[in-house]
């Protein structure tokens, strides 16, 4: 019993394993890797990644998926510049208005699929043509840029610390640690305190895993799968802000193919595609991962082109570890 | 061992909250009436007040079992979950050691256990990636052995000796019930044991 309960923590943690492994690999072959720059990069380009998969990993607890975060990303981009830029609109406002958007995005996504029964995918990807349209016609095609939300909002703290200690650095870190980091690192609190604390966290796998005892029992399912799309919205719309406040520009092409690298984090992390199991720790693990993975790459001057390569084939073999570990329970 | 009358048996058999309701005011006065309604509305009532109707408390509760199984155990947490488990317990009445009452506790896990099985065979059931891959009849029930494992005796040999045996009832209940359910179960349910 005690050697089963030790394989079962190992394999719930082997992809810490992973991480560690991967990141011993890198620091290998370029000692740089774990340079203090390095990492503080690694966790400011990781941040959008790690917010958005918050969402999506919900969404994939319930058997579902969310291919439109990649589109809120950029109109939340576009309308916030733009209301900002050519309307003159507070930032705090403008940012408001943003992600309100990005939840009702979410909840649409939520009645095509509870309601009218559309397939997460096909009402998903139906999403992501539309807001991605809308992304192009509000912009023109064209960048919005000047964007700066570093001062006076998210500069804030870094302001308030400059001007206690004066040794650190202003322009959106703490310190070291890149303001984008620290909200990723509260939304991963707040999405951890969800699934592991809160009722709402065990619909989301009860529903996973067995939609229709979970109805039986008395959880609401449609208005569960309402607030799990918002969710979803209301994640990927903070990770746009994050993402316009670090390139300082909105474009209607951002975030293109986005919803690929965030499921590969989060199914990386653990969490079935056939929904009902994950944890948010693996989530972490997963982002981490391909946060590392494409510094690594970069750092060792492999091309975009076999990027992309790689991390589809992370994607590939992480869904098929998935389904074969669940061939092998049935059999 | 568990056995009752005999006109409790079409109470205990239907699965629907409502028509048992319908039996239940239909059935004559006997001794278990009080107790039987007792736990009707114990476990049809909605414990988190939050104006539910159509709420299947203990059904809910089979499956927080489960999800708890499925939680990992790191020594920081396993007290909470054990407070949990315990909680759960006494929700579903195992702390009753009134003889009269288990065999009448029995039926009505055997019941919460086939309500849940009824929902094994329903198309989305066991599905994968994204419901897109629909399960066979053979996967399910595979599954299902899997659920109702984990709910029952996969729960207790997690635990203490202590929830083993408050448990015994339940397990007895939810093993008769899934031994009816297909023949392959009873090979899969060893299986399982011995894993």
């Amino acid at each position: 019993m005690n050697e089963n309960k030790f394989m079962s923590a190992f394999k719930q943690n082997a992809i810490w394993l992973v991480f560690f492994v991967e990141i011993a690999i890198f620091a290998y072959f370029n000692p740089k890797f774990l340079s203090l720059a390095n990492v503080v990069n690694i966790s400011r380009q990781v941040s959008y990644y790690g917010i958005a998969s918050i969402g999506m990993t919900f969404v994939i607890l319930i058997a579902g998926i969310d291919l439109s975060i990649g589109s809120i990303i950029a109109l939340v981009n576009v309308v916030c510049a733009y209301l900002m830029m050519n309307m003159g609109w507070n930032m705090w406002l403008a940012i408001l208005v943003s992600i309100i958007m990005a939840i009702l995005i979410g909840v649409l996504n939520g009645w095509m699929v509870a309601s009218i029964g559309i397939p997460a995918i096909i009402a998903t990807f139906a999403s992501q043509t539309v807001f991605r349209g809308c992304a192009y016609l509000l912009s023109g095609g064209l960048p919005i840029p000047g964007v700066v939300l570093e001062h006076p909002t998210f500069g804030f703290f870094a302001r308030w610390s400059l001007n206690r200690w004066e040794i650190f650095k202003a322009m959106g870190d703490i310190g070291l640690i890149p303001i984008c980091a620290i909200i990723m690192v509260i939304c991963f609190a707040v999405g951890s305190f969800i699934l592991n604390k809160s009722y709402f966290g065990r619909y989301f796998y009860a529903i996973g895993g067995n939609e229709e005892a979970s109805e039986l029992s008395g959880i609401r399912v449609n208005k569960m799968k309402y607030l799990i799309y918002a969710l979803s919205g209301f994640f990927a719309g903070l990770a746009g802000i994050v993402l316009l406040s670090r390139s300082g520009s909105a474009q209607s092409t951002a975030a293109i193919g986005f919803e690929f690298e965030v499921i590969t984090c989060v199914v990386l992390g653990g969490v079935s595609v056939a929904g009902g199991i994950g944890r948010m720790s693996g989530v972490i693990a997963g982002v981490l991962i391909i946060g590392s993975l494409k510094s690594g790459m970069i750092m060792m001057n492999v091309s975009e082109y076999t990027q992309m390569v790689v991390q589809g084939l992370v994607l590939a073999v992480a869904v098929g570890v998935d389904c074969f570990s669940k061939k092998r329970q049935a059999s | 061992m568990y056995e009752i009358d005999g006109i409790l048996t079409p109470y205990f058999s239907e699965t629907d909250p409502e028509k048992r309701l319908i039996i239940l005011d239909k059935m004559p006065d006997n001794e278990a009436l009080d107790f039987i309604r007792e736990v009707y509305e114990d476990r049809y009532s909605d414990h988190e007040k939050k104006g539910r109707k159509n709420v299947d408390w203990w059904l809910w509760r089979c499956i927080c079992l489960q999800l708890l199984y499925g939680r990992g155990s790191f020594f920081i947490f396993r007290a909470f979950k054990r407070h949990e488990i315990n909680a759960i317990l006494n929700e579903l009445r195992m702390n009753d050691n009134d003889d009269f009452h288990i065999r009448i506790l029995y039926h009505e896990y055997r019941n919460t256990a086939r309500r849940y099985l009824s929902t094994c065979k329903s198309s989305g059931y066991a599905s994968s990636f994204m419901g897109f891959k629909q399960a066979d009849d053979k996967e399910k029930i595979y599954r299902a052995c899997q659920d109702i494992w984990q709910m029952s005796k996969g729960i207790a040999i997690s635990e203490s000796l202590e929830i083993q045996n408050k448990m015994k009832v339940w397990i007895n209940a939810f093993h008769d019930e899934l031994m009816d359910y297909d023949d392959i179960c009873r090979d899969e349910y060893e299986r399982l044991d011995r894993n």
